[in-house]
């Protein structure tokens, strides 16, 4: 007797639990591409390892709006304090750096690319799902999913620091602030706090390769498809910093897997990759289906008026019944 | 013995309020320093002692109440009466103890009031914050009738036993939701949570297993205040919870084995793993060997050999709910290299909770009349 | 040792003293990577009263790889040629010239077969038999596998010699081929070093040279037969400009702000990341620091390298060969598998006092017999 979200808001009000004012706009959690959805699309293959974007996204981050704005603090660039600058070689994602080159290797790793005695690099960072599991399980929707171009963001003066999207999410992505008493959750909002500018994602903007590119998510597929559809060997122009770029690197096609990572893991995300190797070779754990995590969860809320129902009703009964049977009995 | 002959300050709560003061003093710690000073919790770990014991086991534990409370007021076994309102104060402070831990252990305590107002409803978290705020404020409703005698307050009192049945019956309705949804927390993480947990079934099981738990503890804190603060056993009491819990077992071990079956297959938990190990140790500590024990007649009429179920069925229990919290995780964690094992801070806050509910229990039934028809 | 010895050796030695000789042998061994002792052995070898022969045949080439040598300061040219080794052919360097050039170099040949080393420099043309150089009348082919089937070893020292250099590139209307691949051909298994580089720096050629000299043996190789102490890592590696590279700092045009701060080529199409040479350490002509291209500002185009240099467009992008340090990247799996220590050990306790309190309240509460069921009055 599940019930969709639209008629449980009804029934909660209908019960008088709706006492506050503040109803998120994310009632509903999404199954579909945002109209105006923008993304990233990492390929492995061009990627080689300079770390650029990783900087870059720690300068651009660190501004008021950004990922990593911390009132009153220095920028990390400049920061004479080099532990939280730059410089700090992040063995992770942490809660200074929410964009991290990380690679695998085999055996003499000489080959790039290639999963045997070779090397691949990954770009790690918020994959900003179509159906986020983070945004489903925060309890004061500080986690929310921008409905027109879907970018996955923070609101932090909601955060009350559960961390209980550090569990659900997949990827692995949401990091915490331990360290301070006044704690946020970090991780990539995409520089959504650069469009107004007409800038884009700073990785995107200081790739030297094209490895990272932005742009719409329909566009980024059609690339993606494309890039899938060459031979390898192939020369082609690859477009650098965004999907539509006039500036190309005219470079070989690599060896590609035959498939594009984001499409329908997790119900579908809106950062995509391409790489050389398998895709759980380089982090992604196989048993990401394409699955909408929230619907998980929906499954047992969506009971809960029911069971409610269930449970007043058969428990007012039963004390009926079992008072009358107890006042005939002449007990009280 | 009567309430004025009840110690207050004896060696043993001595000790009680050593460790809570020290806990008193981590939480301050914790409140200025934050949580990567005071815990080993890290990005791998989010979640650990704090959440696996105080706050999941701590509600687990917390169960008997709202069964006891059922029993007397909705199916109306009068039967039970006589431990009522010792199994509802338990749980009150068990739910005190929950709250307190959850609220130490969010990254921002001072906010735990945003969920009451900034809603989320397809949050499990945002179903378990609105549950335990309302659920507590019943048990305060539940108990309250214990402090009105106390403050002398006739019509108060009144008015509370006539809507007792209302609210009894609310309470219900809540910790059957909000013990299901503890497990349904972890829906969320399939890809992450080892199969030998992990399933559409967790939230009914957690349910389940609360139920077998609650009835468990009811026993077992009535033995031990029966011996504590001598009084008589009440036999019948005793039976009648451990052949309700001999059912609830044997279901909960059915439903165990099916989600076995129809997930990893029963093989899976005899891997030798870590996982696997722990969820032998579970089921045997928790499930099968009090099944068994449970069955033999004689060992449901002894007053020892129950004390001894439940003994088990408590740890069995609250390792299953470390299981699921952290220990399950525990594989996908440790591939990003990170590790956790609690800190002295953690283990001394979570002492202190449950000192504080061995103390404020002892409290109050010195100064309130918790057993209204058992004191000798 | 005793005055008159000491003049001898001087004098031998050209009035270098005898600790200047030692200091640029340990200098040389230094450079190869070879304990400090060596400089010791290598000053033996050197100063032998027969210096070993040394004919050196160019093919197709520019003559930079001698006009290279000629900047070289520790050994001079001179030094090398008059006092460490006997230069019995040279085309650039003969003293005579037409047929008494040629009549040394077979009488050099007659005496010292099996025991000179052949200096080869220049691409072989292989198409049309050869005809498209001639030396004295006979192609460099010819030349090449008479003289190399004779010799001790060859060191084929440019990027022509050793993979074809320039005149292989597209088209190759010549058809130029690398010595080595000249003798395999032929059947001739005359061990080849391959020092390239246009030109290549001339510190890796003598120090080869100076090595054979005094161990018999070529130094460790490669798969390309070039020799590790110098070849065996990308520039990449060792580049200057790697912390630019590394913090993504990017020159995009020559002459732009970027360019002018000095940072990173990559963009511009440095062939460095796939590029084997020691440019970056050894830089070229003694002259102090940023005397190499990267230096000056001009990216790398992979010059000694085989499938790179004139052969890759100048600004394409490079392809790193492999992962490089000193740049520190995490692995994508760093824990090894299992659960981590720390939380096997919780887990450990847990279940050990689930399992302890259940023994105990089995030993003690399942056989005791029930007092307790007696009221307690007061």
């Amino acid at each position: 007797m599940a019930m969709n979200r639209r008629d449980f808001l009804k029934v909660a009000a209908g019960s008088g639990l709706l006492l506050a004012s503040d109803i998120p706009a994310q009632a509903t959690m999404p199954e579909k591409l945002p109209p105006q959805a923008v993304g990233i699309l990492y390929d492995a293959t061009l990627c080689i390892g300079c770390k650029s974007c990783m900087v870059n996204c720690k300068i651009y981050n660190s501004v008021p709006g950004g990922a990593l704005y911390l009132k009153g603090r220095d920028i990390p660039y400049e920061a004479n304090n080099y532990e939280k600058g730059i410089w700090d070689a992040p063995v992770d994602l942490s809660s200074r750096t929410v964009n991290i080159i990380k690679v695998n290797t085999s055996g003499t790793a000489v080959n790039k690319d290639s999963a045997e005695n070779g090397y691949s690099f990954v770009k790690q960072h918020c994959m900003h799902c179509i159906s986020p599991a983070c945004v489903s399980v925060c309890p004061v929707g500080a986690l929310r999913k921008d409905p027109v171009n879907g970018v996955v963001y923070y609101v932090e003066n909601r955060c009350i620091g559960c961390r209980y999207c550090m569990i659900a999410c997949p990827f692995k992505i949401p990091r915490y602030e331990f360290e301070y008493a006044l704690p946020q959750v970090r991780k990539c909002q995409l520089c959504h706090h650069r469009y107004e500018e007409g800038k884009y994602s700073a990785c995107c903007e200081f790739c030297p390769t094209g490895a990272s590119i932005f742009g719409k998510v329909v566009d980024l597929k059609k690339e993606a498809e494309k890039r899938l559809s060459l031979k390898t060997g192939q020369e082609y122009d690859f477009p650098v910093q965004t999907v539509d770029s006039k500036f190309t690197m005219r470079r070989q096609v690599s060896k590609y897997i035959n498939h594009v990572y984001g499409q329908t893991e997790a119900g579908g995300t809106q950062y995509l990759m391409l790489a050389g190797v398998p895709f759980d070779w380089i982090g992604f754990n196989k048993s990401i289906d394409k699955t909408f995590l929230p619907e998980l969860t929906w499954a047992y809320i969506s009971k809960i008026p029911a069971v409610a129902a269930l449970v007043i009703g058969a428990g007012t009964l039963t004390w009926a019944i079992t008072s009358r049977k107890n006042k005939d009995k002449g007990e009280s | 013995m009567n309430q004025k002959d009840i110690k207050v300050i004896t060696p043993f709560s001595m000790v009680l309020i050593g460790i809570m003061a020290a806990g008193a003093a981590v939480a301050l710690y914790r409140l200025l320093f934050g949580l990567g000073a005071s815990t080993n919790l890290n990005d791998a770990w989010p979640w650990g002692l704090w959440i696996a014991f105080d706050v999941v086991g701590g509600v687990a534990l917390a169960a008997g109440g709202f069964i006891i409370a059922g029993a007397v007021y909705i199916l109306n076994w009068k039967k039970y009466k006589p431990i009522v309102r010792a199994a509802i104060m338990n749980t009150f402070l068990g739910y005190l103890m929950a709250a307190t831990s959850i609220t130490l252990d969010i990254g921002h305590p001072f906010r735990i009031w945003h969920p009451l107002v900034m809603w989320q409803v397809n949050s499990i978290m945002f179903i378990v914050a609105i549950h335990v705020v309302l659920y507590t404020s019943t048990l305060a409703t539940e108990s309250s009738p214990m402090f009105f005698e106390k403050l002398n307050m006739p019509r108060a009192l009144k008015f509370v036993n006539k809507i007792m049945v209302g609210v009894v019956l609310f309470g219900v309705l809540l910790s059957c939701l909000h013990q299901s949804s503890l497990g349904a927390l972890f829906l969320i993480a399939p890809s992450k949570l080892s199969a030998l947990w992990s399933g559409s079934l967790l939230p009914y099981m957690f349910l389940v297993s609360a139920v077998l738990l609650g009835l468990n503890m009811v026993s077992f804190e009535t033995i031990l205040t029966g011996r504590v603060f001598k009084h008589k056993l009440p036999m019948d009491i005793l039976s009648g919870l451990a052949k309700g819990s001999l059912i609830v077992a044997v279901f909960y071990f059915v439903m165990k084995i099916w989600q076995l079956a129809k997930g990893p297959g029963i093989g899976a938990a005899f891997d030798g793993s870590t996982a696997g190990n722990m969820y032998l140790v579970e089921m045997l500590v928790g499930v099968i060997l009090p099944m068994i024990l449970l069955s033999m007649k004689d060992m449901r009429s002894r007053v020892s050999s129950i004390f001894t179920i439940n003994l088990l069925v408590i740890t069995g229990i609250v390792l299953n709910r470390f299981n699921v919290a952290t220990f399950g995780l525990a594989e996908y964690a440790g591939q990003s290299g990170m590790d956790y094992f609690p800190s002295v801070m953690e283990f001394i806050l979570t002492l202190a909770m449950v000192s504080f509910a061995i103390f404020a229990f002892k409290l109050s039934v010195k100064y309130l009349n918790v057993f209204p028809e058992g004191q000798h | 040792m005793k005055h008159d010895e000491q003049n001898l050796l001087e004098e031998k030695l050209g009035g270098v003293s005898r600790r200047d000789f030692i200091k640029f042998c340990s200098a040389v061994a230094a450079a190869m990577g070879l304990p400090l002792g060596m400089g010791e052995k290598i000053a033996e070898a050197v100063t032998s009263p027969k210096r070993p022969p040394v004919l050196w045949l160019s093919a197709q080439e520019c003559t930079g790889c001698t006009e290279s040598l000629l900047r070289a300061t520790h050994p001079t040219l001179e030094k090398l040629i008059l006092e460490l080794i006997s230069l019995d052919y040279h085309e650039t360097l003969n003293a005579g010239a037409g047929h008494q050039a040629e009549e040394a170099r077979i009488t050099s040949m007659k005496e010292n077969k099996g025991k000179y080393i052949l200096v080869v420099d220049g691409s072989i043309p292989v198409k049309d038999g050869g005809i498209y150089c001639k030396i004295a009348g006979k192609t460099a082919l010819s030349l090449l596998e008479e003289m190399g089937s004779q010799a001790a070893a060859v060191i084929a020292i440019g990027s022509c010699a050793s993979w074809g250099g320039i005149p292989s590139a597209d088209p190759n209307p010549t058809g130029a081929t690398p010595a080595h691949v000249v003798l395999k051909n032929k059947g001739i298994t005359t061990p080849v070093v391959n020092i390239p580089g246009c030109p290549p720096n001339p510190y890796n050629f003598l120090s080869t040279v100076l090595y054979f000299l005094t161990f018999k043996k070529l130094p460790e190789l490669d798969d390309q037969a070039r020799p590790k102490f110098a070849y065996g890592r990308i520039i990449h590696e060792n580049c200057e400009r790697r912390p630019h590279f590394d913090a993504g700092r990017f020159a995009v045009q020559f002459g732009d702000e970027g360019h002018r701060k000095g940072y990173c080529l990559y963009k511009l199409g440095c062939k460095g990341p796939e590029t084997f040479n020691n440019c970056s350490i050894q830089l070229f002509g003694d002259v102090g620091s940023a005397s190499w291209p990267v230096g000056t500002g001009h990216p790398c185009f992979g010059c000694s390298e085989k499938g790179v240099g004139f052969t890759l467009a100048l600004h394409s992008p490079a392809r790193p060969k492999y992962i490089t340090p000193p740049s520190l990247f995490t692995e994508v799996y760093p824990g090894k598998g299992g659960v981590p220590s720390g939380a096997k050990a919780l887990a450990a306790g847990v279940a050990g006092v689930a399992i302890g309190a259940a023994g105990a309240a089995m030993m003690t509460g399942l056989g005791k017999k029930d007092e307790d069921t007696k009221d307690k009055e007061e």
